[in-house]
């Protein structure tokens, strides 16, 4: 039983200062060369160390140019991560489909889903000069899924498995015209499994149906994309988008608050926040059908969200967005008060606005 | 939807708590701000190891195969990522010691946790976890965890800076946490959630808000332990709205439940409780039942704690609403026997929180006299009309009771109409069969 004295305090406050010094300078930057590495067979034994021996993409790597089997898909909403852009491409083992059962797609083993994270270096002009950070594969192997991570070279022409994640700078300039700078990091592989996860399985996020269950625009036309998907012969069972649900873009400004407010925290929250999900512990659920307030967290005390309660009582204050411990969360780019808990480096201003928004308008 | 039984108008109480107040702020002095940053050993000593072998640790959880086992040698690892060890079998992750083998989540950047387990049949044995900015060790839908000779705890001075749980097991059967220390968590040091069949045993807690937690949880055992200089020394709750939604029985014995009396820090200091529960604990509490089902306290040593040996409430004392589907708030079937309690002279229940302010205020002692047993006497008025036939099923059978301070209070007329009791024998001469069954776990 002793008190804390100026002196004690003052020797941890350096100690943890000269500890920050020092970790400043081993911090590893994304150098993913590819130099070292031999030259690797596409022989059918995944994971592969580079990403190029997939032959996912023709010409050039870094132009993402789909080759003829791997086919682009865009979710209506996005899962924020610190502004990156994604694209995403469905690659189905020749000769087999996707099949939709019920409301759910079932994909065959040999299934990889492809996702680039990028940033352009002015969003102002998105389709100019762009970096890619990292791609993640979700490759469905005969027991499930499983996430590999495979971290970009400085060059951008080559990817690098890298399963014990990585930490790099991403300066961009952003859609306001401000120079931004993010300490991006890579998830390690097991940490995907913190949101791809439904009862301790790992499982895709985006590839329901619906999130996929809208039109995109194809270049020759517009179509809805699970259309395409059975048109270009990957998937059967579609009967049609009127038999599906079928997301909003939470970024649509014609759509009411409440629906995009519902969008927003099914894509960002509901992977963990679901009966199914790590979050579960927390009874609060945030799928985009919840009804019962206590589970959308309305006037519902927190179980163990330990300093990511603030000074707040509830979830969800109706009416009060800033004393809600929902906002409060979304605000803070404190690792053990963030959320979500991966992926987040810095705050989704927007978002928070829509769910300031969406509480603000909670009858109190 | 808030009952309105008791805390939450804070005006009413303050105005009661002055015709006491100048008598307790001479003697606030002794008992205010109780802090500690004690370590059970320096781990600054040890030798800090490279990159490499902080990344060969890395790819050991993330590679690791069922039946192995991942040993991690002596050394302080600085990780800037989680370990996650996720769904495996029979793993064992063994470090060369609790002072030896020490990981260090001070630059995490990410993540809920520092360890995270997913798996059946898991051990983790003899080593050290510091400052993780959220959890420690965290456990989940695990069937067969097995924690021994693991210290986790945070090295901050300036403890609001500390995370949530050191050891937490939550969403798991058949749990064995042995031989362990947890200390300065901002909530409970050992907290075992969602879960059942579980032993915590011969493991030391202290500093933390909680020292050990057993929380919505069936079949649990809590003995041999040392929980002191905590807010709050043992703790069995259950609150709302959870997936499992109401525990049922715990039986903790043999332990020493010490001097917790440290401040509560689960909330920065001068900020009041939030919506976490932990943060209305006074300081000075050796074991607090809320909406407990099936609790036997028993051949415990309950001892210098300010406010009260043991604390016997229900949900309703939170102000928080008590509506969920499951789960009832009252705290029922308890029995409480043979310990043994001490009172230092000259300590003041706390004044912090509003259950501290109750007991100084009200109890059947006089202002500011520390308690060994309270009941908050909040009964099912569906059961029974009064409270003189036990309707909760609260048994209290301690030697020489006639000398200890019980308090029994009245809060079922709104804060004006406060009442205390010393009637100890509505609660005596009976008896309540807890029965727990951890025999699964001998094979752990």
């Amino acid at each position: 039983m002793e008190k804390m004295n100026w002196k004690a305090c003052a020797l941890a406050a350096l100690a943890a200062l000269s500890l920050l010094a020092s970790c400043g300078k081993n911090e590893e930057k994304a150098q993913a060369s590819a130099s070292p590495l031999p030259e690797e067979a596409p022989d059918g034994k995944y994971p592969y160390k580079r990403l190029s021996t997939y032959g996912f993409f023709e010409g050039e790597l870094k132009a993402l140019y789909p080759a003829e089997e791997v086919v682009f898909y865009k979710p209506a909403s996005s899962l924020f991560t610190d502004y990156a852009l994604k694209s995403r491409f469905v690659s189905v083992p020749a000769g087999e489909k996707a099949s939709i059962s019920g409301q759910q797609i079932d994909f065959p083993t040999g299934t990889i889903l492809i996702k680039n994270f990028y940033y352009p270096a002015d969003f102002r002009k998105p389709e100019g000069e762009r970096r890619i950070i990292e791609t993640r594969l979700l490759i469905h192997e005969a027991d499930g899924w499983q996430a590999y991570p495979y971290l970009w070279n400085e060059e951008q022409t080559e990817a690098v498995l890298k399963v014990v994640g990585a930490e790099t700078e991403v300066k961009f300039v952003d859609a306001n015209g401000k120079d931004q700078i993010i300490n991006y990091l890579v998830p390690n592989k097991n940490q995907c499994k913190s949101c791809h996860n439904q009862s301790e399985t790992m499982a895709p996020i985006g590839v329901k149906i619906q999130h996929l269950n809208h039109a995109l625009d194809y270049g020759a036309a517009k179509e809805n994309q699970l259309a395409h998907w059975q048109e270009k012969g990957i998937l059967e069972g579609f009967e049609g988008s009127e038999a599906y649900p079928a997301m909003i873009n939470y970024e649509d400004p014609s759509q009411s608050i409440t629906d995009r407010a519902m969008a927003y925290l099914d894509i960002n929250c509901s992977h963990c926040h679901s009966a199914g999900g790590p979050a579960s512990t927390s009874g609060l659920f945030l799928t985009f059908d919840q009804s019962d307030p206590l589970k959308l967290g309305i006037n519902k005390t927190p179980v163990a969200a330990g300093k990511g309660a603030g000074s707040f009582t509830f979830d969800v204050a109706p009416g009060k967005p800033d004393e809600s411990i929902l906002t409060y969360r979304m605000r803070s780019t404190e690792v053990g008060v963030a959320m979500p808990e991966l992926g987040r480096t810095t705050i989704h201003e927007e978002g928070v606005e829509l769910i300031r928004a969406w509480i603000q308008s909670l009858p109190q | 939807m808030v009952t309105t039984l008791f805390p939450q108008t804070q005006n009413t109480m303050r105005k009661s708590l002055q015709t006491v107040f100048v008598l307790l702020v001479s003697l606030a002095a002794f008992s205010c701000g109780s802090s500690t940053t004690e370590q059970s050993f320096d781990s600054s000593r040890l030798t800090r190891m490279s990159q490499e072998e902080v990344e060969k640790v890395v790819e050991a959880f993330i590679l690791a195969e069922d039946s192995s086992t991942i040993e991690i040698p002596e050394g302080f690892y600085e990780l800037s990522t989680q370990l996650i060890l996720d769904n495996r079998k029979s793993v064992t992750i063994k470090g060369a010691g609790m002072d030896k083998t020490v990981l260090s989540f001070r630059n995490l950047k990410s993540g809920g946790e520092g360890v995270k387990i997913v798996g059946n049949h898991i051990t983790v044995e003899d080593l050290s976890i510091e400052d993780a900015p959220g959890d420690g060790l965290k456990a989940q839908h695990s069937d067969g965890i097995t924690f021994r000779r693991v210290n986790v705890t945070w090295t901050n001075g300036d403890k609001s800076k500390n995370g949530t749980y050191a050891i937490y097991p939550v969403q798991c059967k058949n749990v064995l946490i042995d031989e362990c220390i947890a200390s300065h968590s901002k909530d409970a040091g050992i907290y075992v959630g969602q879960s059942e069949n579980i032993i915590v045993k011969n493991s030391l807690a202290f500093g933390n808000v909680a020292g050990i937690e057993i929380e919505n949880s069936d079949n649990a055992e809590v003995f041999g332990n040392t929980a002191r200089d905590n807010s709050g020394g043992i703790l069995v709750f259950n609150l709302p709205g959870l997936p499992k939604s109401d525990g049922k029985g715990t039986k903790i014995y043999d332990n020493d439940i010490l001097n917790n009396n440290h401040e509560n820090f689960a909330t920065p200091l001068g900020d009041g409780p939030n919506g976490n529960t932990v943060t209305m604990i006074p300081p000075g509490s050796g074991v607090v039942l809320l909406a407990a089902k099936e609790v036997e306290i028993f051949n415990n040593r309950i001892h210098n704690n300010k406010t009260t040996g043991v604390a016997i409430a229900s949900y309703q004392v939170t102000g928080f609403p008590t509506d969920a589907p499951n789960w009832s708030p009252y705290t029922t079937d308890v029995f409480v026997h043979d310990n043994s309690y001490e009172r230092k002279a000259l300590s003041i229940p706390d004044l912090s929180r509003e259950l501290g302010q109750l007991i100084s205020v009200h109890n059947a002692y006089g202002p500011a006299k520390t308690q060994d047993i309270i009941y908050d006497g909040i009964w099912d008025t569906g059961l029974s009309k009064t409270i003189d036939s036990n309707p909760m099923r609260v048994c209290i059978q301690e030697k020489g009771m006639e000398n200890l301070h019980f308090t029994r209070f009245y809060l079922m007329d709104g804060e004006d109409n406060i009442e205390s009791f010393k009637d100890y024998q509505l609660f005596q001469n009976c008896k309540v069969d807890v029965t727990t069954d951890v025999s699964a776990l001998a094979g752990l």
